[in-house]
């Protein structure tokens, strides 16, 4: 009863290569499934919309930097770049009286295309001096946003964007948003969990160890990487997109400044670089943990009454944020991903752990 | 290079490797030059030479790291000179390499699986919809895969980490991962360096194996002198990046010119 993995027998190859094969990942999958569709009837609409449905906007986001810096290895600060070209694009599109499907393709599209054409002249060189080339793309694109009104309408404006739409359906709802980052989340997922168990996936792994290995292997390291890029600015371009159909519901240059390229880095960092799971843990961590700690605190000291100036108070969240990730990240530089596998090891074999190592 | 040393099968065959006049220098230094050698088909041809003698420039020459600054190299009769590496190994050449060079943080059965790459069509929508594009084809290598694995004794570390397994494993998975790209030419760059003498023995096994039910036909950069003279059917020596002797196996080793390479002059017996 406790051992998960008893009684699991692998008979063929395709059983072994399941996207989970251990029937205990099964059962906690399908209560989490359940979980996400009955959260908008469990939760209040402020902690759906604003909690839950941008972790999720969020995590579809990180999943896909994670494909370049986590899988194929590249390290790649211009991400909101990718994501405004796609916004812009989708909302651009929208308002010209496009569906949203079609909208959010484009802005996919465009991201990807725009990403890809960069990556042909940044992918030359490799590791620090990448991540400088791709910093010059959001600065780049931050330029252009401040200094194009047709594309942003100037640089303290915003776009406002159309209704959000898909299939002839408005959806305007605070359930109907949140089940639309949740299908985009799913989707990005799922195919995130294929890319580990197919070619692809292993080249672009291959890639990221050591390229002259890949070479002799027929592995295309240059090619791979612009495959990379792009799929990483696809994701990337459709969720800058969703962010601004479901979340903002505007469209304004500060929404892809380059903060929030490092703070995408930073979640796929914290949550493990090539980490599924781990991406879920750390966009939840970056991202929903100053409210929290915000809530928690303000909470704390008035239930104490403790004397705490504003000022100090609006300090302490952030303190606590920062230790939290250097905490975490010192018991596990592999990121929470690996923390959350470690444990899940331990149960994997738990009581009979002594009969593994 | 005289033929009178090849063995009598190979007469009809057609080398499967072919290289002519090969020169490669680094600046002023002249790593490898005027090499001629021919691998014949399900030949174990020796490449042997005391360290910094050019063994792996040349090999690095054949597989296109390090194309040569003269001479032609011909595989199956076909030009490849200064082929980039990933063509080079499309076309069917598998190496191994002298410090490994494995994909850690991948499993076993992931590195060996990569090793199919140049037979398989990786793609994005195939990624995507798996279960109707890909998974026949991952299905497939996946059972070529399993016959190396079985064939070289992995079954019990597939699924480990390549990082957390014992260097003569890793040394197997290695030359697992370039077998089961069906290679035509199989360069193994020093696959004994660091084992103790059962591990070389069960490798020399191995290549040998590999040869007779894959019909492989194999270089081999070694600095055992009884695997060599042990397996392979010819060899070449070279010093400071120029052929000394060339031949069968036992010959090349009581070459004189050889055994001062080695040893030093005045030493030899």
């Amino acid at each position: 009863m406790f051992y998960p993995l008893a009684g699991v027998r692998h008979q063929s190859y395709v059983s072994d290569s399941k996207l989970f094969p251990v029937p205990t990942d099964r059962n906690l999958l399908i209560v989490l499934t359940v979980a996400a569709i009955a959260a908008p009837f469990l939760l209040s609409s402020l902690y759906l919309n604003s909690y839950v449905q941008p972790w999720l906007i969020w995590t579809a986001l990180a999943l896909g930097l994670n494909l370049a810096t986590g899988w194929a290895g590249q390290l790649h600060l211009g991400y909101a770049a990718t994501m405004a070209v796609g916004a812009y694009a989708a909302v651009h599109a929208a308002r010209f009286g496009i569906p949203w499907e079609f909208a959010l393709l484009i802005g996919g599209l465009a991201a990807s295309l725009i990403g890809s054409l960069f990556a042909f002249a940044a992918l030359r060189v490799k590791g620090l001096y990448l991540a400088i080339v791709t910093l010059a793309m959001q600065f780049v694109m931050d330029w252009v946003l401040n200094h194009s009104p047709a594309i942003s309408g100037g640089s303290h404006a915003s776009l406002q964007s159309p209704r959000f739409a898909l299939l002839g359906q408005e959806i305007a709802s605070g359930r109907g948003l949140y089940y639309v980052a949740l299908g985009w989340c799913a989707l990005v997922t799922v195919f995130m969990m294929n890319l580990q168990r197919t070619a692809l996936g292993r080249a672009l792994v291959a890639v990221r160890e050591k390229d002259y290995a890949a070479a002799i292997l027929g592995v295309n390291s240059f090619y791979y990487k612009l495959i990379a890029f792009s799929m990483c600015s696809f994701i990337g371009g459709i969720g800058g997109a969703l962010l601004v159909a479901t979340f903002f519901f505007l469209a304004a240059p500060e929404q892809f400044s380059v903060n929030v390229s490092i703070q995408v880095l930073a979640m796929i960092i914290v949550g493990g670089l090539g980490s599924i799971i781990g991406t879920y843990f750390g966009v939840a961590l970056i991202l929903l943990m100053p409210g929290i700690a915000n809530e928690i605190i303000a909470n704390l000291t008035s239930f104490l009454g403790l004397p705490l100036g504003n000022e100090t108070l609006a300090h302490i969240p952030t303190t606590v944020y920062g230790a939290l990730i250097i905490i975490f990240l010192l018991v596990e530089p592999l990121g929470l991903g690996k923390l959350y596998a470690n444990i899940r090891d331990y149960f994997l074999v738990w009581p009979f752990d002594q009969f593994k190592k | 290079m005289t033929e009178d040393c090849v063995p009598k099968s190979f007469h009809q065959a057609e080398p499967v490797l072919q290289c002519t006049g090969i020169e490669r220098r680094f600046g002023g230094l002249v790593a490898v030059t005027g090499v001629d050698l021919s691998v014949y088909r399900g030949e174990i041809f020796g490449l042997v030479g005391p360290n910094g003698s050019g063994k792996t420039t040349l090999t690095n020459a054949i597989t296109g790291f390090y194309p040569p600054n003269k001479g032609t190299i011909k595989l199956d009769g076909k030009d490849i000179t200064g082929t980039a590496p990933h063509k080079v190994a499309s076309l069917g050449v598998a190496r191994t390499f002298q410090n490994l060079a494995l994909f850690n943080g991948m499993s076993v059965l992931d590195n060996i699986l990569l090793g199919r790459h140049i037979h398989m069509r990786p793609g994005v929508i195939r990624t995507a919809l798996y279960w109707w594009l890909a998974r026949r084809d991952e299905m497939r290598s996946r059972e070529i895969v399993e016959e190396v694995i079985e064939f070289l004794q992995l079954e019990s570390v597939r699924h480990e980490l390549v990082d957390g397994i014992p260097i003569g494993m890793k040394k197997r998975v290695e030359l697992a991962r370039a077998l089961v790209a069906e290679p035509r030419l199989l360069i193994l760059d020093e696959p004994m360096a660091g084992m103790n003498q059962e591990e070389k023995e069960y490798m020399a096994r191995f290549i040998l194996d590999a040869r007779a039910e894959r019909g492989v036909s194999v270089l081999l950069i070694e600095h055992s002198m009884d695997v060599i003279t042990g397996i392979c059917d010819r060899v070449l020596a070279l010093n400071y990046g120029e052929m000394i002797a060339t031949g069968k196996p036992r010959e090349v080793v009581k070459d004189q010119r050889v055994i001062e390479a080695y040893i030093g002059v005045g030493h030899a017996a």
